[in-house]
């Protein structure tokens, strides 16, 4: 006999706040309701099979955490900024211009008619099938960020999404963005997740973008939230002909952290580059499934990840490229490498390809391996410390990806980031 | 200043040193010549730290300190260093980062202060000169997609900019041509000198024609069975190993080197 499914515990959908227009709040209210009978992942989930085990939604984590906060972020921002804490946007943190051809609004301040809109495109860029949680934070978000940008219209520096939750109180947070990139238009946009505060919460973020044809979108994803902060987030692209979507994903560990990257290529010409690195140690888990779909006929896929694993954390990578049957001339191209820095540690990959057009080039690779015992054999060998060669060893498994970051203060965050891990990584020896 | 007592190693259980006994002093240069598998670069590796290599018995001192008993790294900023056989590729750092984090542990170690950017770079365009490697190469990966020449003298840079005291090199003529050869050659002789040992592990006698060695040694199966000056090598060029009573396919085939 089979056992019944744990369901999402009914304390998981009860948004709070009111501060939306209708047509948004009708959505959450619709959403809330098609998750009422929402199994929770297992590990016979197939999407989910190496992560379940870490999901803890438990009711103490359920509710919204408060709206109200300053911002305790010390990133540097050499752009505009916008700045969220527990999902909900801070105006008086946030710094952005005021311009005719490209529209940054919260959702609280848009009007009927946009609300409208905004309500009937949101979720349409992810396969809810396949990315659960988006829907719930469809049924919970509270705020978020819509940006339009007119056709031809260029932002001239980074928008940086400062997402913060404040866990001094258990409880929940939803962020969720809407990007419309209008025909030729241009948008580097960066989000930075980070908490503040040791208590249980969970972060379940939604960020979805719409490109016309000949946009030009680079998006940097980067995830330092807490030890004891859930992330579960999903990322939706919808590319029209000849546009460009960039993708940077970087990431630590944390007791759970899952993202979902879709990707629907929908115009001939359309091209992605999605690049990823993910670094765990602890006891922490991270997971990346991306999903390209090539639909439309002359699309180019680029992605590239790297896991590295220390102590017994756990990485997963998933990767899967689906050629749509009239996706002729497809070139895809897809590369993860892992590092397992000690025995402990677990990373897990999967290539998916499914191929239905017969004139195409789709190429996967996948390694696991460790530090090579030769190279570093020969770094100490000219008088390097163990400590440093390991720490030469493993950046150079990453520099590539970290030398393409395109906003130099991203990279500078995430290279400080990553000095603290070989600290504690690599002891002195 | 290097002293080699009844030296033994093996690797996976399998005995390659069987007991090599060898007195090398400052200012001298050392051959050690031999047939494939006779344990040439096992002694260079063990000489370097290579862990993969157990140590059975024996003792090494450098300048009277147990050599065994240290990390490789100490070795080496003890002044041991290893011209690599077979130099690693290391995609990812690169060439100028790798050498210049060396000297700067090597200066540490010696608590002169470090070297910065500009200073180092200055440095290590004039050292790749003196070995004809393009300064292009020190901002490619380490050794990547150095063809087998190009990593030996990137070897010999690194020696010239270390400046060991005991500089051991293995093999470092393999896979030269002439014109490569000489390179190496006269960096190796910008090495020499009064305070400096040099230990060359080679199987021909071309590289000895441009260093000339003070003392040549002939290892078989793990022992040095004949010792002499250099016109040792000029008879074993001539005459073969097989005039000492080795036999090479034997040895090669019983214990890979």
């Amino acid at each position: 006999m089979k056992p019944a499914p744990t369901l999402l515990s009914s304390a998981f959908l009860q948004p709070a706040g009111q501060a939306l227009p209708e047509p948004l709040l009708a959505l959450r209210r619709q959403r809330g309701a098609a998750l009422v009978d929402m199994p929770l992942p297992t590990r016979k989930t197939e999407n989910w099979k190496y992560s379940s085990k870490y999901l803890k939604l438990t009711d103490e984590i359920a509710g919204s955490l408060p709206a109200t906060g300053k911002t305790g972020s010390a990133l540097a921002v050499p752009g505009y900024k916008v700045v969220f804490i527990n999902g909900v946007m801070v105006p008086e943190a946030s710094e952005y211009p005021d311009l005719n051809d490209i529209l940054i609004q919260r959702f609280g301040d848009l009007s009927e008619a946009e609300a409208n809109e905004l309500a009937e495109r949101l979720d349409s860029t992810l396969d809810t099938r396949t990315v659960q949680f988006a829907g719930l934070n469809s049924a919970r978000f509270e705020d978020g960020l819509l940006i339009r940008l007119k056709p031809n219209a260029v932002l001239d520096k980074p928008l940086f999404i400062i997402h913060e939750v404040t866990a001094s109180t258990s409880g929940s947070a939803f962020p969720r963005v809407f990007v419309d990139a209008g025909r030729n238009s241009q948008i580097t946009l960066v989000e930075e997740y980070f908490s503040s505060g040791q208590e249980a919460a969970l972060v379940n973020t939604v960020t979805e973008f719409n490109l016309a044809d000949g946009a030009n979108v680079t998006n940097i994803r980067l995830n330092m939230d807490g030890e004891n902060v859930q992330h579960i987030g999903a990322t939706g692209v919808r590319q029209q002909r000849n546009s460009r979507f960039e993708s940077h994903c970087m990431g630590f560990g944390g007791p759970l952290r899952r993202h979902d990257l879709q990707v629907w290529l929908e115009g001939e010409g359309a091209e992605c580059k999605l690049n990823g690195v993910v670094v765990t140690q602890g006891s922490q888990h991270y997971d990346n499934h991306t999903t390209i779909e090539h639909v439309a006929a002359h699309c180019n896929s680029e992605e590239t990840y790297r896991n590295i694993a220390a102590d017994k954390s756990h990485a997963v990578f998933n990767g899967r490229i689906h050629i749509h049957k009239d996706a002729q001339k497809s070139n895809a191209n897809m590369n993860n490498k892992n590092l397992l820095l000690s025995t402990g540690a677990e990373i897990d990959t999967k290539p998916e390809l499914e191929i239905y057009a017969d004139d195409v080039k789709c190429a996967h690779g996948a390694t696991i391996g460790q530090l090579d015992e030769e190279s570093l054999f020969y770094l100490v060998s000219r008088g390097i410390g163990r400590r440093e060669a390991n720490v030469l060893l493993t950046m150079a498994f990453i520099n590539e990806l970290v030398a393409q970051i395109p906003v130099d203060a991203v990279k500078d965050t995430m290279q400080t980031r990553l000095n603290q891990f070989f600290d504690q990584a690599f002891q002195e020896v | 200043m290097l002293s080699i007592k009844n030296l033994h190693a093996s690797v996976e259980g399998n005995e390659i040193l069987k007991g090599i006994n060898l007195e090398i002093k400052a200012g001298e240069v050392h051959a050690i010549m031999g047939p494939n598998g006779s344990g040439k670069s096992t002694l260079a590796q063990v000489l370097a730290g290579n862990e993969a290599f157990e140590v059975t018995a024996g003792e090494v001192t450098l300048n009277g300190d147990n050599l065994m008993e240290k990390a490789t790294e100490d070795r080496a900023r003890e002044g041991v260093f290893l011209a690599f056989q077979y130099p690693v590729e290391i995609p990812g750092v690169s060439n100028l980062q790798f050498m210049r984090t060396a000297v700067n542990a090597m200066r540490h170690h010696r608590g002169e202060p470090e070297m910065n950017a500009a200073e180092f770079m200055k440095l290590a365009r004039e050292v790749s000169k003196q070995v004809d490697l393009d300064p292009a190469f020190l901002k490619r990966g380490v050794n990547e997609g150095f063809s087998g020449g190009e990593k030996k003298r990137n070897e010999i840079m690194q020696a010239l900019l270390l400046q060991p005291k005991l500089a051991i090199l293995d093999e470092t003529d393999s896979g030269l041509d002439i014109d490569a050869l000489k390179v190496v050659a006269d960096g190796v002789n910008a090495l020499r000198s009064e305070d400096r040992a040099i230990l060359m592990v080679t199987h021909y006698q071309r590289l000895l024609d441009h260093i000339v060695p003070d003392h040549v040694h002939v290892l078989a199966d793990g022992k040095i069975v004949k010792s002499g000056g250099r016109e040792l090598a000029l008879e074993l060029e001539e005459r073969g190993y097989a005039w000492l009573g080795i036999r090479e396919d034997d040895v090669a085939a019983s214990s890979a080197n």
